[in-house]
């Protein structure tokens, strides 16, 4: 140890640091300074980025000791006399935070950029981000604050735009998240960010084996280590648990035999994170091999009861998890009407969800029970899984989820390390804490499943479509998870956007050797969705239509049933292909491109919230609490897990609107299970429809509180009284109260009011086994252009431009959807050019940011946004989702620009260069 | 027993030799760290003793004298932009500098520390949890090379993007040992051997990195690499032309070393062939084996015709 002096944001502190001990730890640790995030460890994301002696520097490869005696400044050193910095004031107001887990280290390097490089150009800001990550916003709104910034910087006159909408004060105005200036600051807490006194730190042996018995584990020689004060082995845990109901054949440390290599075998729980490390290394294990199953096909064979990677599961004789299969009309007769048909095989690697921030959780005991916080995008389900696995009555279980460094599906799960530290705050009477290692994050996976399948569509020569058909199998890992719901959905989601009388598919869900999957963005859609949106292309070709004109013939009406009688309510499919055609100048583009440029379109629809709740029971999918005093003040109280896209801000834009106060009234605590009330969180994109359709009938029975209280007291009738900009009026004005001179009529002689809205998913759907598979109250809908270059001579695939347009129903905070639509497209220009989990043997080759390939700002083309409104019939104020389906249709219009370009038929993602080249040479 | 951990901040070459002999049974030394500590929170470097050479002044001038421009090794790869010197006579060195990793990541790695950079492999760049799962590879002291299933030879790439620029326009490296200051070509430090990719001692520092200023180079620098920032080289091409009519091939991120094919402009197909044999490409990056090949030859073949278009 040695003793350093840094000056931390003008403030001098004297620390005792390790020899090798990183600047990160020593900031976050050592000096509380939270703001500074560790993502990937590994100095490729960019989080960690602080300055020192004004100059930037990823902090997580850089030992302390290298600085004594510097300046340095974090992000929380940015704001002064409780003003923002105008970089940090611009992040905020052009929408450049999401979840903010990459922010600090965004804005710190973009302000050393600006002091280097005044009148950047856009290009110049693209390449001086491009060393810091961000999944969330697509780069764009934060390109665009770094812009705006330096202009400003520069002097030059600024034109602040105003998004004020005709008859809602507060619904449809774009405005940052209401927790954002927290977090440009570093100062909201995430789960690593909350430091619990005396707590152990936990940490992982994880299998090296895929398939493996497991013999014996000594861990006497751990035991005896200084500092290490328990170490839990899988027989302590012997519930299984799952998201599913049907799937619950997980535990959270391997009992008797390991299924995936990363799977944890042993948790050490010691007084640091170093000496856990080291009593890790101490345990012994004797395993015994057995045979894997890595491939689809492997697990698709007849194998030995012993060798079944659950032997507990089905009473076939294979590792096959799920078989779906559903048929509607006939599909022989369609393909005898089908005039062209086109049929391919198609194969997707999986993808991970590569949310900025690790997984994190902390667990105690006290008088109450347990109290676990952690970074879950579903405390609901956490709940319950807790319960269950802690053999406690639900009531002694409370999650709380902190801010949330992104999800996209993959912190939607119980997991077994929020199980182990739950566990062994138990054993020790400690408080335990873990953070997972970016390798750990992809060893837990629940990402994308890699999937093979077999499409065929076939349509008349006028382009109406016929028929399809899909034979689909999914890789699933070694686990459950969502799977069952992936299963269906990689055949029921297809029964749209387009008209479908002939419709059938089958889809295998096989268990392996590897890394389970689960839910990601678009779960379950994206692949199979990218297969037929290929397929119409090629017919459209084959056929010499234009594919715009091919899908404008075939689309669903609003207010009709698909074949599989999903309501489809409102749509926007129409609407959003020809915003789309239209602003990318298509007409003149598509096929009218010299060799190697092309143009290609792609669609797309998903749900906007399950309309069945996972756990069948009668309790409502959504219910919010408001609650108002004396003060006036509306508390608004969500299970809904806000996870970086929102929520908690559209929660108080409808309380706003239907109140008619301003936001500065209302105040939002999410997902805290002893707190708020149920919702049933973050997956399926159902936040905005349920949660916000609960908020609305929360309010809307507050205001009838307040109208009735005001009717008794002035005497007018309470259909006459009006809700507008903090005022409570009667039609003629004779009654005339401000927000406060209502609620103390409300509150007199009785105190505060809390009301209850819910939100009841209507009866929908056929009465066919598999009919609920997909269902939603409403569902979205989208389209997008996509512009590229391909190098012929090296197969290089280059994205020029991006049009994509969404039917969101209703932005209820345009910024915030325009938001999710460019994180969206980012997300799937990854899958599509350069994201793939690639193993070697079961071991996943590439669980870091460096290897696992997100795009960064130089990779990501410009996107051209486009919010189509539709005002939804059962959505509050008519809106539905915009964080997930906005995927789909961006990775089938690369793919077939790639077409358009060149005239290759991509069948696989990634489109890897070397493919595209040996496509050319084979045409 | 295990040495202990220890940080050394040097401001004299003196003084870090004078600790790299004391701890010489364990230690490596950092310029920028940008490689050495992320191997090393792999646990692919475990030396007791870090000698962080960053306050070494002296390593950080860049001047020219009659014959050569002198540049300081422990100079940023970021700063290289603001010697017009570079600028004017070497863009193709600023261009490559420009092409590594990310912005952030070139304020603090070095030009020295990227000609250093230690060899790669999709094997061996992994956690000490991961080598142990996937059976050690030779380079961290395994019997077998996972990417070829060979025994006998490691081939994990070399993967500085400057260096090739430098060894193009013949750069030469002065370096002070304990008791020498030597000069050498710069090619000349790299093995071949995948394990132990360069012949320098232990101890020594590279003092300047030498560009000769009577030749007049024309360079064509290309990277093949999956993304426009971040990740490292899957095949670096420099090709340099002089008045002559000489060329000079160096290629980086196939081989344990730069490939180097030299000969005359108008040879140009029997050049490329010779970079082909020399190039021992295996499967352990991102792109596959057959893919660098091919994008090589291509490269090549650009790089050839550029420059006898200049």
């Amino acid at each position: 140890m040695k003793q350093i002096e840094l000056n931390i944001n003008g403030k001098q502190f004297h620390l005792l640091v390790e020899e090798h001990e990183m600047l990160s730890t020593v900031i976050r640790e050592k000096a509380g300074l939270t703001g500074t995030k560790i993502g990937c460890e590994q100095g490729s994301c960019g989080a960690c980025t602080v300055l020192v002696n004004n100059e930037p520097v990823l902090s997580c490869i850089t030992p302390a000791l290298k600085f004594d005696a510097a300046n340095i400044t974090t992000i929380e050193g940015l704001s002064q006399d409780g003003s923002l910095h105008k970089l940090q004031e611009k992040f905020v107001e052009k929408g450049a935070i999401q979840c903010g887990f990459c922010t600090p280290g965004m804005v710190m390097t973009a302000l050393d950029f600006v002091n280097h490089n005044s009148n950047p150009t856009i290009d110049q800001i693209k390449e001086g981000l491009s060393g810091n990550l961000c999944r969330c916003t697509g780069y764009k709104k934060i390109i665009e604050a770094v812009a705006e910034y330096a202009k400003e910087v520069n002097g030059s006159q600024l034109t602040v735009h105003s998004l004020e909408s005709a008859n809602l004060k507060s619904v449809g105005v774009s405005r940052p998240y209401i927790e954002a200036s927290k977090k440009v600051q570093g100062i909201a807490d995430y789960t690593d960010d909350i430091k619990l006194k005396g707590a152990l730190q936990v940490k992982f042996v994880r299998s090296i084996f895929p398939h493996a018995e497991i013999e014996w584990i000594d861990t006497d020689k751990a035991m005896k280590l200084e500092g290490v004060r328990y170490i839990a082995t899988g027989k302590e845990l012997p519930i299984t648990f799952g998201v599913l109901p049907i799937s619950q054949d997980e535990n959270a440390i391997a009992i008797h035999k390991t299924r995936y290599i990363g799977e944890i075998v042993a948790a050490v729980a010691a007084d640091t994170e170093a000496i856990a490390l080291k009593a890790c290394k101490l345990i012994e294990i004797k395993y015994n091999p057995i045979k894997q199953y890595l491939t689809i096909e492997d697990s698709l064979k007849d194998v030995g009861e012993h060798e079944k990677i659950h032997p507990e599961h089905g009473k076939q004789n294979n590792n096959v998890h799920k078989k779906a299969e559903l048929r509607f009309g006939d599909q022989q007769q369609g393909l005898k009407d089908a005039e062209v048909v086109s049929k391919m095989d198609f194969t997707f690697e999986g993808v991970n969800h590569g949310f900025t921030e690790p997984h994190s959780a902390s667990a105690f005991w006290d008088e109450n029970g347990l109290t676990m916080i952690s970074a879950t995008q579903v405390s609901h389900y956490l709940h319950r899984a807790l319960a269950k696995t802690m053999e406690v009555p639900l009531n002694r279980v409370r999650v709380i989820k902190p801010h949330v460094g992104g999800g996209f599906g993959g912190k939607g799960d119980p997991f077994p390390h929020e199980i182990i530290v739950a566990y062994i705050a138990r054993k020790t009477g400690k408080p335990v804490h873990v953070r997972l290692s970016r390798e750990e994050v992809f060893l837990t996976n629940h990402g994308r499943h890699p999937s093979q399948m077999t499409i065929q569509l076939g349509a008349d020569n006028d382009g109406i479509l016929k028929v399809l058909d899909a034979d689909i199998a999914i890789d699933g890992g070694a686990y459950g998870s969502f799977g069952v719901v992936t299963s269906y959905y990689n055949g029921v989601l297809l029964q749209a956007p387009y008209k479908l009388n002939n419709f059938g598919f089958r889809t295998y869900r096989v268990y392996t050797n590897k890394p389970q999957c689960g839910a990601m963005r678009g779960h379950g859609a994206v692949n199979s969705r990218f297969a037929v949106e290929s397929l119409i292309d090629d017919i459209a070709h084959k056929i010499k239509m234009d594919p715009v004109e091919l899908r404008m013939k075939n689309f669903l009406d609003s207010n009709t049933l698909t074949v599989g009688q999903y309501r489809i309510t409102s749509n926007g499919s129409r609407e959003s292909i020809q915003k789309v055609a239209e602003q990318s100048n298509w007409k003149n583009k598509h096929a009218k491109m010299p060799s190697g440029h092309g143009f290609g379109v792609g669609c797309g629809f998903f749900i906007s919230g399950s309309a069945l709740p996972i756990f069948w029971n009668e309790l409502p999918q959504s219910v919010v609490h408001l609650k108002v005093d004396f003060d006036g003040r509306v508390l608004v109280t969500s299970g809904a897990n806000d996870i970086g896209q929102g929520s908690d801000t559209m929660l108080a834009i409808i309380v706003a609107e239907v109140l008619g106060i301003g936001m500065d009234h209302i105040f939002v605590i999410g997902a805290d299970t002893l707190l708020t009330p149920v919702d049933l969180g973050s997956y399926s994109s159902r936040v905005t429809f349920m949660a916000g359709n609960a908020a609305k009938n929360a309010a809307e029975n507050l205001r009838a509180e307040i109208a009735t209280a005001i009717s008794k007291s002035k005497n007018v009738p309470t259909d006459e009284l009006n809700f507008l900009d903090g005022r409570v009026f009667s039609n003629d004005k004779s009654t005339d109260l401000s927000w406060m001179e209502a609620i103390e009529i409300l509150t007199a002689n009785r105190g505060a009011v809390s009301v209850s809205g819910k939100y009841i998913s209507p009866k929908l759907g056929g009465d066919f086994k598999g009919a609920g598979a997909g269902l939603s109250p409403s569902y979205s809908f989208g389209a997008c252009v996509a512009e590229v270059n391909v190098n012929e001579q090296t197969g290089h695939v280059k994205i020029l431009n991006v049009w994509g347009a969404h039917d969101c129903g209703k932005a209820l905070n345009p910024l915030a959807v325009e938001g999710q639509l460019e994180g969206s497209w980012h997300m799937g220009i990854g899958q599509a050019m350069s994201e793939e989990m690639r193993y070697y043997n079961g071991l996943l080759m590439n669980n870091n940011f460096l290897d696992y390939k997100i795009p960064t700002s130089l990779d990501t083309p410009d996107f051209h946004t486009n919010i189509i409104e539709t005002n939804d019939p059962e959505g509050p104020f008519g809106a539905k989702e915009c964080g997930e389906g906005a995927l789909h249709p961006v990775i089938p219009a690369i793919a077939n620009a790639i077409y358009d370009a060149v005239g290759i038929r991509i069948t696989k993602l990634p489109i890897k260069s070397e493919d595209v080249l040996n496509l050319l040479k084979e045409k | 027993m295990m040495a202990e951990n220890k940080y050394h901040l040097v401001t004299s070459i003196e003084a870090a030799l004078s600790l790299a002999k004391q701890h010489v049974q364990s230690f490596k030394y950092i310029a920028g760290g940008t490689d050495v500590l992320v191997n090393r929170f792999q646990g692919n470097d475990e030396s007791a003793s870090l000698i962080d050479l960053s306050g070494i002044a002296i390593l950080k001038e860049v001047h020219a004298d009659t014959h050569f421009l002198k540049i300081g090794s422990l100079i940023r790869l970021d700063d290289l932009k603001k010697h017009e010197i570079i600028k004017e006579q070497f863009p193709a060195l600023l261009k490559a500098a420009n092409e590594v990793a990310s912005p952030i990541l070139r304020k603090t790695a070095t030009l020295g520390g990227n000609i250093l950079c230690e060899n790669r492999c999709t094997y061996f760049n992994q956690s000490a949890w991961w080598r142990e799962s996937v059976g050690y590879c030779l380079k961290c002291d395994g019997e077998v090379c996972i990417a070829t299933g060979g025994t006998k030879a490691c081939f994990s790439k070399f993967v500085s993007d400057t260096a090739p620029v430098l060894i193009s326009m013949n750069a030469q490296l002065e370096i002070i040992d304990e008791k020498s200051l030597k000069i050498i070509p710069l090619e000349s430090i790299y093995t071949g051997d995948g394990i132990n990719p360069r012949n320098l001692s232990k101890t020594a520092i590279i003092k300047n990195i030498m560009l000769p200023l009577d030749n007049s180079f024309k360079v064509v620098f290309k990277k093949l690499r999956p993304r426009e920032a971040v990740d490292f080289t899957s095949l670096t091409t420099a090709v340099s032309l002089v008045q002559n009519g000489k060329i000079k091939i160096v290629i980086g991120g196939i081989d344990p070393k730069p490939v180097i094919v030299e000969g005359m402009l108008d040879v140009s197909e029997t050049l490329i062939q010779d970079a082909v044999k020399k190039a021992r490409i295996v499967d352990n990056d991102y792109y596959s084996r057959a893919y660098r090949k091919e994008m090589m030859i291509l490269y090549l073949k650009q790089s050839l015709e550029e420059l006898n278009n200049k």
